[in-house]
């Protein structure tokens, strides 16, 4: 048995300033590693929030579409050509969260876009359909410096020409 | 090998300097433990609120949507502050050449959605706020495409959308303020505003169903 840990058998109670510092180091250790904990809690609900909000634009944008399909869409209008054939490469920007004023954050804008559409023609029926939508709703963190932003939400629908 | 021994690490207790370090020391990780509890339970408590307010600024644009979806047509007055009346026009699914409606509204008084009169969430507000606690509805719209929108791009392009587009696609806004006023001395008042949207296009305006009840 070691020198040390007969002195340690021996001790009859009581701590040394030593034990004291190093138990309050490893309360601190343990407070602060607690406290980290929660802030990240805490971000990812914020983080889920904007994911919702993703979602809602998202569908807005569907209902746009829709909109545009049904009631404002001709084949021979060139600017309806070029809506049906998408803009992934140059996406809307929108207002994803207007965060906290008192605080000094900026606020998260997304990019919004929608793949090409080509309407579908089922094989016994005559005419169009319907046509596959497919939207992107693009997003950076707070913090993250990326490029491209790495947060994404895609919402696929379809849509009935007008007078099917 | 002989053990050196400190000045810190003896058998016979503490002495007085030791003792009152060790009371310093202690006493100032319980002042700053108090204060970074204190300060993470008023941001728990904030956030908790922000929640409540969420998942029901959530739940109104939802049950709105549902409704508008399903709605024959709809139309809208101005209504207290900036909040409309939103009557919904429906089929009845028994007598399709029928109509019925529902009526929303922003209640200003108990800060309350009220469809018919009757509030869609009887929670919300909590019933019990905390001190100093309030929630506020600063707006509850029904506009048509690009009218009302954080994005200027939406209301250039509502200028070349036809009117069968612009009479049926609509935003709904609903704007909710938290309001926590300070109580102890010291404190300040402190107020989060969160805006819910939506879009709805009314698909049943422009079908050929909707000339049964014109």
């Amino acid at each position: 048995m070691s020198v040390k840990f007969k002195k340690w058998r021996q001790d009859e109670g009581g701590i040394d300033f030593i034990q004291l510092i190093v138990g309050l180091m490893i309360i601190s250790i343990a407070a602060v590693g607690t406290l980290q904990a929660l802030y990240y809690g805490y971000d990812q609900l914020d983080f889920q929030m904007r994911y919702r909000k993703a979602i809602s634009i998202a569908r807005s944008h569907v209902e746009y579409i829709q909109g545009r399909l049904h009631s404002d869409y001709s084949d021979k209008r060139f600017s309806d050509l070029q809506f049906t054939a998408g803009n992934l490469n140059n996406p809307d920007i929108k207002l994803l969260d207007q965060r906290d004023p008192s605080r000094d954050y900026d606020d998260i804008y997304c990019e919004v876009s929608h793949g090409p559409m080509v309407p579908v023609n089922l094989p016994d029926t005559k005419g169009d359909d319907y046509w596959p939508i497919s939207v992107y709703v693009r997003w950076s963190e707070p913090g993250e410096n990326d490029v491209v932003p790495i947060h994404m939400v895609h919402f696929a629908a379809r849509m009935v020409p007008a007078g099917f | 090998m002989r053990l050196k021994k400190t000045n810190w690490s003896r058998d016979g207790g503490w002495t007085f300097v030791e003792a009152m370090l060790s009371v310093v020391i202690m006493s100032i990780m319980v002042l700053g433990l108090t204060i970074v509890l204190m300060a993470f339970r008023e941001h728990l408590d904030r956030s908790w609120s922000i929640r409540v307010m969420d998942q029901y600024g959530n739940d109104v644009i939802e049950r709105l949507t549902h409704e508008l979806r399903n709605a024959v047509d709809v139309s809208v007055r101005n209504s207290y502050g900036n909040t409309q009346e939103i009557i919904i026009s429906y089929l009845d699914p028994n007598y399709l050449d029928r109509t019925y409606k529902h009526r929303w509204r922003a209640d200003l008084h108990t800060n309350q959605i009220k469809v018919d009169n009757a509030p869609i969430d009887p929670f919300f507000p909590p019933r019990k706020p905390g001190r100093g606690e309030s929630y506020q509805i600063l707006q509850f719209t029904l506009t048509k495409f690009g009218v009302l929108t954080p994005n200027p791009d939406e209301n250039r392009e509502a200028h070349f959308r036809n009117q069968a587009f612009l009479n049926a696609t609509y935003d709904i806004r609903f704007k909710v303020r938290y309001n926590r006023n300070a109580i102890n001395p010291g404190e300040r008042n402190w107020s989060y505003e969160k805006e819910y949207s939506n879009r709805v296009y009314l698909r049943n305006k422009n079908l050929p169903i909707r000339n049964r009840v014109d």
